[in-house]
């Protein structure tokens, strides 16, 4: 017994031994009774376990350093960021800008006026030397972030005095400011002070960080599963000064684990803001926790975020050529349905391509519903007009019975919860259109004009609302006599990117969401761009469509101003309104995000009754919701 | 004695052989992998940015020469081998450019610590219940543990894993559910630090052991039910031999044997790491760093570990092969 005591001992001491040596190297973290709780706000990292914790450099790509670890949010800094909501002060924030980029009239020059009195977190000031320098640094070295970006589009860039930089173009871009705009990332500014003494900024961990915004770095886990941030002294020579001061004193991101950790994490008071849980996750933690709430105050509780999950066809591929086609699978499609088995109805429809979250609908859908009720199909010699805009308002009582007054009863608020409609189920319809595309019916399946089967393989994730999504798809089209098969593949996107699929149920649609601007999303779409079967796609454009109008409108964006929000939402209405007509895409709805905060310890989160932020805490400019937060204890 | 120097240097360069074609496999496999880590990294890249497309294809070109995926696979082969009698495994793809072996040591202590204190606890308690409950087959203690033993056995790892977490996390949170150690703790060789990582192993570490117990405890007293009724035993018994001694010194000593080859395996099987519990307590240790790799298409990380779990379970069956004459006087090496 002596000796297996002896033994136990000698194993203990020998792996304490172990994971102490193997932590010597990295930083210290404090006690936790230095972190009062009353000033320390604690939200879930979404990235999970950070892979390489002692990264800061975050402009160098795929370094495995996390960005969603407050990094991008509390210590770095650009000119410009845009809320995918209404923003504190209207969505579009001018940072270390004073103001909107000054373009010369054939958007071949960009100049930025710079904020005075900004100092770096080590008590260097800021200036337009840090601007150029960036600029410079990424265009002479392959590898980083922005590097492709600068070195393609930017001829020179110039520091007029200590405020003022000019950017030389190599050709006209109406948009080039966007790369200097955030929402999650955007090209942040470097120390130049700091970098300039490094031999290769390639290899270069940035440890500890020198940042433009708040906070600083406390401490972080050598393990990747936590780090705490510590409001600057002078957080008033911040850009972020402007908004007001930013509440907590501490702000930890930690790694928050499955759903079901989550939960637990937040009932127990250890985590003040989930970023994402599923909707039946959702529905457990407001039973669990009174403290607890979403972006709506009841049902559905979700945030619409700015991206579209859609049915995308792969235009290479000869099944889906013909309009008549995408329309008919498209009128197949029951939205109930749809709503019900991915969020159990707490789903926000779009008909239009347009994700209906942060001032999409003020812009489009409600001005958009007139156009979009009056749209007229025709199939087998017969007009009708496919919109239902009550069918939302169906979803509503559908779910009524399950949450009772969770559920409003408004039709504004059901309709900015629930969409303002979608198209009704049409099997006669479908059918009619199918046959004057020349396909055949026998019994209930359907033919191709080859006399092949029509079939259809329906990629999806492997998990998640949107595999629950796909599945219902393919159901509805099987039980319309297409031959749909479900396909789960866990490298989904990138099968996308190469148009390794039929029918994907993904997004290629992501807007500002505060901005009424489509070319982050669409420019990309432009046929210059379209890339031969089985090459990758660049990014946004993976159905592979091509359409003259959809180049007209392109070409359009690029030369109009982005401030000038009338002309860009005239465009953006033209847009839609080809998007309907040709459906090259199925919009189902936006990606809601159920973003759970616990008001045990802080108030002042946004909401949909006061939406002034994105409420996803790993996006960059949730960094504005510190300045709103009150401390409850 | 020459013979077995013999026997130790054929099984030593069987040993080489195994690590050499293990590890080759493990290449290979991953290398045919569909994943392209470039556009891996593109797409995190690109996702959530709005670089031009003539940008990704400029980053592209960088990233490509950067990885070295461009290369034909066998020229990729022969540097990897040159590389690894060099003990370096190349940069990791997800946390670029930290070296493999560099995350393989921070995260090998947590895992080793882990499985080597819970196995070997398992081992020992399991065996020894299964040895004296195949001995003393009418002690209802014994018995009563036979039955629970039997009815854990069937219950998925994971199930018991999350039971333990909702009790001790949720009904009656006593005790933390996640990560190696408390985020109020410095990490070093301090008595708060010890405490902190054994407190957050208790959870994952009971799970383990609650799984694994009965499955030395069933295969020890199935080996002991069968030695009892050999001769030598019943000679023992008839000659009035103590029966703490025959169940000591005769039976358990005597069904040992396959017992120290599993735990051996066993133990060389900790250095590939646990992916259901390192997922379920987010502890920080190889199975983890073994799923990350895996879904970041980071195909040198994943051989960076397999290599080590492969030389880790060859090693462990060599010693046992070179400890067999040693330990079983029945055995000789001719």
């Amino acid at each position: 017994m002596a000796k297996l005591k002896a033994c136990l001992l000698a194993i203990s001491l020998v792996v304490a031994c172990q994971i102490a040596l193997a932590q010597d190297e990295e930083p210290e973290a404090p006690p936790l009774q230095e972190l009062p709780r009353e000033q320390t706000l604690i939200l879930q990292n979404p990235e999970g376990t950070i892979r390489n914790p002692g990264w800061f450099n975050l402009w160098v790509s795929g370094a495995g350093g996390g960005l969603s670890t407050g990094l991008q949010q509390l210590m770095m800094d650009t000119f410009w960021y845009i809320d995918p909501n209404q923003g504190i002060d209207g969505p579009n924030y001018n940072s270390l800008a004073t103001g909107p980029a000054e373009y010369n009239d054939d958007y071949t020059e960009m100049t930025v006026r710079l904020r005075e009195g900004v100092y770096w977190s080590d008590g260097v000031e800021f200036t337009a030397d840090d601007v150029v320098y960036t600029v410079e640094t990424q265009m002479n070295t392959p590898g980083m972030g922005w590097s492709g970006a600068f070195s393609q589009q930017v001829e020179r860039v110039e520091a007029l005095d200590d405020y003022t930089v000019r950017f030389t173009l190599n050709a006209p871009n109406s948009r080039f400011h966007s790369i200097f705009s955030v929402r999650w990332n955007g090209a942040w500014i470097m120390p130049k002070h700091i970098f300039e003494e490094v031999d290769n900024v390639l290899e270069y961990d940035f440890n500890p960080p020198v940042g433009l915004g708040p906070y600083t770095l406390h401490s972080f886990d050598p393990n990747g599963d936590w780090y705490i941030w510590e409001k600057r002294e002078d957080w008033d020579r911040t850009a972020m000064a402007e908004f007001g001061e930013p509440a907590p004193q501490y702000v930890i991101y930690r790694n928050g684990g499955p759903t079901d950790r989550r939960l637990i994490e937040m009932r127990n008071g250890n985590l003040d803001v989930v970023h994402d849980l599923t909707p039946e996750g959702m529905f457990a933690i407001v039973q669990q926790d009174p403290t607890a709430r979403g972006w709506f105050s009841g049902f559905p509780y979700a945030h619409p975020d700015p991206t579209l999950p859609m049915v995308i066809f792969n235009h290479q591929n000869e099944k889906f050529q013909d309009r008549r086609v995408r329309w008919a699978l498209t009128l197949m499609l029951d939205a109930r349905a749809l709503s019900m088995a991915s969020y159990r109805g707490a789903a926000t429809l779009t008909a239009i391509a347009i994700p209906p979250t942060g001032t999409h609908p003020d812009d489009y859908h409600i001005p958009m519903q007139e156009w979009v009720s009056n749209f007229t199909l025709e199939a087998g010699g017969q007009a009708f007009q496919p919109y239902n805009p009550d069918l939302t308002l169906q979803i509503a009582d559908m779910v009524r019975g399950q949450f009772g007054d969770q559920v409003p009863t408004d039709e504004d608020e059901i309709r900015r919860a629930f969409g303002y409609g979608w198209w009704e189920q049409n099997l006669e319809a479908a059918a009619a259109l199918l046959e004057e595309a020349g396909f055949t019916r026998r019994g209930n399946d359907w033919y191709m004009p080859n006399g092949e089967r029509f079939s259809i393989r329906v990629m999806i994730p492997p998990d998640g609302v949107i595999n629950r999504l796909g599945t219902m798809i393919a159901q509805n089209w099987s039980q319309a006599g297409v031959a749909a098969q479900v396909e789960a593949a866990p490298d989904s996107w990138d099968r996308q990117s190469v148009g390794d699929f039929e029918v994907n149920i993904a997004w290629s649609i992501e807007t500002w969401g505060g901005h009424p601007d489509l070319s982050f999303f669409l420019d990309s779409w432009h046929s210059q761009y379209l890339a031969e079967p089985g090459e990758l796609q660049p990014a946004r454009n993976w159905q592979r469509w091509s359409h003259p109008e959809l180049d007209r409108i392109i070409e359009e964006v690029r030369r109009t101003d982005f401030y000038d929000l009338e002309a860009n939402i005239e465009l953006g209405k033209q847009f839609i309104q080809l998007m309907v007509e040709e459906m090259p895409v199925i919009p189902i709805m936006s990606y809601n995000v159920f973003s759970v905060v616990s008001e045990r310890y802080w108030t002042g989160y946004p909401t949909a009754e006061n939406p002034y932020a994105n409420p996803v805490n790993n996006w960059a400019n949730s960094r504005y919701i510190l300045t709103q937060l009150e401390s409850t204890q | 004695m020459r013979a077995y120097l013999w026997f130790v240097a054929k099984r030593a360069l069987q040993l080489l052989a195994i690590v050499f074609v293990g590890i080759s496999a493990s290449f290979f496999i991953s290398h045919l992998s569909p994943i392209n880590p470039v556009e891996q990294t593109l797409g995190r890249i690109t996702t959530r940015s709005n670089i031009s497309p003539e940008a990704i294809a400029s980053l592209r070109a960088a990233l490509t020469d950067m990885y070295g995926v461009d290369e034909p696979l066998w020229n990729r082969f022969v540097n990897f081998w040159v590389r690894f009698v060099q003990g370096d495994m190349g940069p990791s793809l997800i946390a670029f450019p930290t070296p493999a072996m560099t995350l393989i040591q921070r995260a090998l202590p947590w895992t080793v610590g882990l499985l080597s204190v819970t196995v070997v606890i398992t081992w020992l308690v399991g065996n020894l219940l299964g040895g004296l409950a195949g001995y003393y087959q009418n002690n209802r203690l014994l018995k009563a543990f036979g039955v629970l033993a039997m009815g854990v056995q069937p219950i998925p790892y994971y199930i018991v894993a999350f039971i333990l977490l909702i009790v001790f996390g949720f009904v009656w949170p006593v005790l933390p559910i996640s990560g190696g150690f408390a985020m109020n703790v410095r990490p070093g060789w301090t008595p708060e630090f010890v405490a902190s990582v054994i407190r957050h192993a208790i959870l994952p570490a009971t799970s383990i052991v609650l799984v694994g117990m009965g499955l030395w405890f069933l295969g020890m007293r199935a080996l002991v039910s069968n030695i009892i009724t050999e001769d030598y035993v019943t000679y023992a018994e008839l000659a009035g031999v103590k029966r703490s001694r025959i169940v000591g010194s005769y039976v358990i000593r005597n069904a040992m044997i396959p017992q120290l080859t599993a735990l051996a395996m066993t133990l060389g099987g900790v250095f590939s790491g646990t992916v259901i519990t390192e997922q379920v307590f987010s502890y920080p240790g190889l199975g983890t760093l073994l799923v990350d790799a895996v879904n970041g298409g980071d195909y040198g990380l994943v051989v960076a570990v397999t290599s080590v779990a492969i030389i880790a379970v060859a090693v462990a069956i060599f010693v046992v092969d070179l400890i067999y004459p040693i330990l079983d006087p029945r055995i000789r090496v001719e």
